[in-house]
């Protein structure tokens, strides 16, 4: 099974932690997860300058980590994460910012890639909320 | 086509789990997560006749009781419930 799955919430929320189990267990059952969309509040996930507090999990880290490991496509909506100021070293150049908080395993993309992967995959999941 | 509707607001705040009974088919299926667990205490879930689903450890730490009319699942039970059923639509 082919399952696509996007994330609105930002890596503080429990949805954030529920998509990353529902990911995991996904793998775990032998499917395919055919590209990660993080939209919204979700693009916060790849920030690299988040740090959560000694006594909390890290999701945005495991998040990373999962991703880096599977070799997944984790794309993460380039006008959500502008407007966030979530930005790759190109768009930094671009807008002329100061500050660069974005690379690899993540890639920058259009919602496009959202209903690309809705089509290629049997199933979307989307998370989010509380 | 069945559909899997996924709640995670707490029915005592959010009118979504409210929203979602309205519009739920008779091959639909309800799955309750994180607050969306607090759903168990609903009769009105059980009273649909609908299926419906709790996340196991979501429901644990609320320290809610699994009704006889409900089912509790782990993450690989919700992967496999995404395809049992045709969509899986969750209420953000």
């Amino acid at each position: 099974m082919k399952f696509a799955i996007a994330l609105f919430s930002a890596a503080h929320a429990p949805s954030s932690r529920r998509a990353l189990l529902f990911a995991q267990a996904a793998l775990a059952g032998g499917h395919e997860i055919v590209r990660l969309f993080f939209y919204q509040d979700g693009v916060y996930t790849a920030s690299n300058n988040l740090v959560a507090p000694q006594d909390e999990q890290d999701i945005a880290r495991q998040w990373r980590a999962f991703v880096s490991q599977h070799q997944l496509d984790g794309v993460v909506c380039i006008a959500a994460a502008l407007r966030r100021g979530v930005l790759n070293n190109e768009e930094a150049t671009r807008y002329q910012r100061s500050a660069v908080n974005l690379d690899a395993p993540w890639a920058l993309s259009g919602l496009g890639q959202l209903h690309d992967a809705a089509q290629a995959a049997d199933r979307l999941i989307c998370f989010g909320g509380p | 086509m069945s559909t899997l509707h996924v709640v995670s607001h707490s029915p005592f705040t959010d009118s979504r789990l409210a929203s979602c009974l309205r519009v739920c088919g008779t091959e639909d299926a309800i799955l309750l997560c994180g607050d969306g667990a607090y759903g168990l205490h609903n009769a009105a879930l059980h009273t649909k006749g609908l299926k419906v689903f709790v996340l196991a450890e979501d429901m644990q730490a609320r320290n809610v009781t699994l009704p006889d009319w409900a089912d509790s699942l782990d993450y690989a039970g919700f992967v496999q419930l995404s395809i049992d059923y045709d969509k899986v639509n969750t209420w953000l």
